[in-house]
């Protein structure tokens, strides 16, 4: 049994890495097609990425629209995460499952919504309109986040600033937002993900003028399976990857630089 | 307007077809000059088939429209129907000009989606459309899959036992409809009106055989060089791509069947004078069959052909030779409201 | 009633609220609203009536549709669950470090764009892709068509979705005292009766919050199926995507995703009851 189980887990293992590992050597095919393996090698596609507007375009606009996207939704999730955190209050729980609902709807259920209200609205094809899109499906997930370090927040720090007479402003300056600075960061990276990687509703909103790159990778991918898409598809990996290796990474410096004496 | 007939005049170009297209030309380019200053805009958006269409319409139409008006032309993808729908009823513009099919124009028009345009040359508006090109859906196949025969007619694509393999059409009711009527034995002269609940019938037949129903051109050139499908019924341009790439390919002009594009301008569009201008100037002779010839269309103004190379012609479905194996679209003849069938062909596929 | 309204005046309820109007405002513009026109939509386009529903609800089409896409629901949470329990017990297992690297691993999965990983997936299932090749090398003359068929949309789904599942077992199983399984192997417990009576158990809240994630995900998933499965096993996502993309037919395509919705959230409902949204994520 439990080496059956791990057996099925090692195949698990592989089952999981594959599709990652195979992109890769796909992005540097000298292959018109879904060849595997290549038949040789080149950065030709790289070229074709970093030179046609029509994929660097959807890029940028994915980059600025996840900016946005991230400053809007800190600055609405964050008080109300203070208040529902900090707070016992009346209408809380409903407050609390109005913060979770937008990630309860399916997306395609939104995009239906987003298409029609924001033609009304002539949102459609705006960067605008896709901000706002994104800014309410960003919500659940950034309050998740937060309200989890918020919770883990030491509340006699800020009454011993204050019985030190430090003023509200003082303590949030000195106390409270240094301590939360990790936890602001990483929802907000959440904030910038969501944005970033969502793609229904803005295959269905985001038009000529906002076309962001999920909505261009998947055109490309249903209309011709372009082997650009393995270039990007590698680029975004090679991003996680760094994401993910970074902090261990720093990690493993920081104790070198602690081990080596100092002079 | 029917492709053969222009292209009976076509096959013969005579002197006053020439002429016609040289005052078409200039025509354009006089349009074109003094009306820099009045373009609302300097840039214009246009809707694109992508691959060898963009490429030669990039070449042949964009670039030198460009020159000449000193108005800029973004592309935006994919074609679509339904967008040309929703921009006219939301009032947010995507694109300023598309190209449709005749399976498309004819519903477009009467759904008040289309601005009104004036006939640029002799016969060449239909439905507020100006005509473009003319291009075809054939049958095509990989070599390499060891049959005894060679494929002749839609017949032979519905006949799984003599030519095990995958198959794969057109998403688009409007021309699958007639290929299952010729399969199931129906005269090309007789396929019109068509008889919607015989061509259904027959596509019971060959439905689970078809793996793929493509949605875009450049995809169907994607499964055919890959072999994800064994046969398809494919765009020639489209086939071509494939057969350049050197996959292992072959393709029948015979009962290939032929659409026509025109352009047109979505109604009440803001960009609407530059995207007059260059549906004039990108039906206009020169530019057209310089368009024509590099991605092997037919073209639909007559005039066009003085400037069409010999070495061109073998791939156009239109070229004689060719033109007389096809078959062509009667979308006004269609037999039923297209939206219905092509919402009933959604349903088929689904169920 | 007026007891509410007079606590809200207080200082206690008001401040509080004051911090939440924002985005209350913001939501209820932007996120109520597109709502309640999807279900004005239903009942309007293009006549108002509950033809829409009736079509929707006993139109053979959509049911056929509604059932494959709780059928393909249920299948990829079931695999989802067959191929999470094995790994997350690996995990549980072996070394700190190798538990790490798995970790790593699935993380790096799951943060990886879905159309990155489905684009993938139309690498190694197509006709000249690594599986076919090694099919082919193997002696299978003939490998069946892979791509484009409901085999390779599950897999690829079930592959999306594994992340999912796999932290939510791995966080209850790591919880799971050793001596405890110890314990219970030395009163001669082991193989399946450890598995039945001591990780089943104790796995089971893990178990839940993974399979009502995927299956609510899975319910509504667009893009995967789109591009990878077969057009004869459309899911709900893409039909509705179909209706209004292709043929503008906002009433349906509206009908059927307040019947999506509905169902999504009977699901969530029955699930907030019992253990409280905010813990599905974790």
């Amino acid at each position: 049994m439990n080496t059956l189980m791990r057996w099925i887990g090692i195949a698990v293992v592989i089952f999981i890495a594959a599709p990652l590992v195979i992109v890769v050597p796909m992005s540097f095919s000298t292959a018109a097609s879904l060849q595997f393996p290549p038949p040789g090698y080149s950065w030709g596609y790289y070229q074709q990425f970093f030179s046609d507007p029509s994929w660097l375009r959807p890029a940028w606009n994915s980059i600025y629209i996840a900016t946005m996207n991230t400053l809007l939704t800190m600055a609405l999730v964050v008080p109300a995460t203070f208040a529902l955190v900090r707070h016992k209050f009346w209408g809380k729980s409903f407050a609390n499952l109005m913060m979770m609902m937008p990630m309860a709807v399916p997306h395609i259920v939104m995009a239906v919504g987003y298409y029609s209200y924001f033609g009304e609205l002539k949102l459609v094809h705006s960067k605008l309109g896709v901000i706002l899109a994104h800014t309410c499906l960003s919500v659940p997930i950034t309050f998740l986040v937060l309200s989890a370090n918020l919770k883990g927040f030491d509340l006699t720090l800020e009454r011993a600033a204050r019985s030190l007479g430090a003023t509200p402003g003082q303590v949030f300056r000195h106390i409270t937002l240094p301590i939360l600075k990790p936890g602001l960061a990483i929802s907000a990276l959440f904030a910038f993900i969501q944005s970033f990687d969502e793609t229904v509703v803005a295959i269905f909103i985001s038009g000529r003028d906002a076309e962001t790159l999920p909505r261009k990778m998947f055109d490309s991918i249903r209309e011709e399976a372009d082997p650009v898409i393995a270039v990007i598809s590698t680029l975004l990996f090679a991003v996680v990857f760094a994401g993910l290796i970074a902090p261990s990474l720093i990690k493993g410096l920081r104790r070198m630089a602690k081990g080596t004496p100092s002079k | 307007m029917t492709i053969k007939k222009t292209h009976n005049a076509l096959i013969r170009p005579n002197r006053r077809l020439f002429l016609q297209g040289t005052a078409a030309l200039a025509g354009a380019s006089a349009l074109a000059a003094p009306s820099i200053g009045r373009a609302q805009s300097k840039e214009l958006y246009i809707n694109s088939w992508g691959g060898p269409w963009l490429e030669a319409a990039t070449e042949n139409l964009f670039t030198p429209f460009t020159e000449a008006t000193g108005i800029k032309v973004n592309t935006v993808s994919p074609v679509s129907f339904a967008k040309l729908a929703a921009q006219v009823r939301t009032g947010v513009y995507e694109f300023d000009v598309t190209t449709l099919g005749g399976g498309d124009i004819v519903a477009a028009n009467n759904a008040g989606l289309l601005e009104p345009l004036e006939e640029p040359y002799p016969g060449g508006l239909f439905q507020n459309g100006v005509g473009s090109h003319a291009f075809a859906t054939m049958m095509a196949w990989r070599t390499d899959k060891g049959w005894d025969e060679t494929p002749q007619s839609w017949a032979d694509f519905w006949d799984v036992e003599r030519f095990p393999g995958g198959r794969s059409l057109q998403r688009y009711p409007a021309r699958v409809l007639p290929l299952a009527l010729l399969a199931d034995g129906v005269a090309p002269e007789d396929l019109y009106p068509l008889d919607i609940d015989r061509a259904f019938a027959k596509l019971d037949e060959i439905k689970e055989h078809v793996r793929v129903w493509w949605t875009g051109g450049a995809q169907s050139t994607q499964i055919l060089r890959d072999g994800e499908v064994d046969m398809i019924g494919i765009w020639h341009g489209r086939y071509f791509e494939a057969e350049d790439a050197g996959a292992p390919v072959a393709f029948t002009w015979n009962q290939a069947e032929l659409d026509s594009a025109y352009w047109v301008v979505a109604k009440e569009t803001p960009n609407m004078e530059a995207a007059k201008m260059f549906v004039d100037f990108a039906t206009s002779a020169e530019p057209l069959a310089g368009f024509v010839a590099q991605a092997n269309y037919g073209a639909m103004n007559p005039a066009a052909d003085a400037f069409i190379p010999d070495s061109a012609k073998p791939r156009m479905p239109t070229a004689p030779g060719n033109v007389e194996m096809t078959f062509e679209q009667d979308m006004l003849n269609f037999g039923a409201d297209p939206q219905e069938v092509a919402m009933r062909f959604d349903e088929w596929l689904a169920s | 009633m007026g007891l509410s309204l007079s606590a809200l005046a207080e200082r206690k309820t008001l401040w509080p609220w004051l911090l939440l109007a924002p985005l209350t405002i913001y939501l209820a513009l932007f996120f109520l609203v597109p709502l309640v026109e999807v279900a004005l939509m239903s009942v309007t386009e293009p006549r108002p009536g509950l033809a829409n529903y009736e079509k929707v609800l006993t139109g053979s089409l959509y049911r056929k549709v509604f059932l494959n896409t709780f059928g393909t629901a249920l299948l990829v949470t079931l695999c989802c669950l067959l191929v999470g329990y094995p790994l997350a017990y690996l995990m549980s297992t072996v070394s700190k470090r190798a538990a790490m690297g798995i970790l790593l691993l699935i993380t790096m999965s799951f943060w990886t764009s879905f159309l990155v990983r489905t684009y993938a997936w139309m690498v190694l299932l197509g006709n000249n892709g690594p599986v076919v090749w090694l099919m082919q090398t193997l002696g299978i003359a003939e490998p069946p068509p892979l791509l484009f068929t409901r085999f390779s949309s599950t897999l690829a789904m079930v592959h999306i979705l594994a992340p999912y599942m796999i932290m939510n077992i791995y966080t209850v199983m790591q919880k799971i005292d050793p001596s405890l399984i110890r314990s219970a192997e030395s009163m001669g417990a082991y193989g399946k009766s450890l598995f039945r009576h001591i990780y089943l158990p104790l796995t089971a809240p893990g178990i839940a919050n993974g399979s009502v994630l995927v299956f609510v995900i899975c319910l509504g998933f667009y893009v995967t199926p789109v591009l990878l499965g077969s057009p004869r096993e459309q899911m709900a996502a893409g039909l509705i995507g179909n209706q209004i993309e292709q043929f503008l037919a906002f009433g349906l395509g509206s009908a059927m995703s307040i019947v999506l919705l509905v169902v999504t959230l009977v699901i969530l409902g029955i699930y907030h009851r019992r253990f409280g949204l905010d813990k599905l994520y974790g």
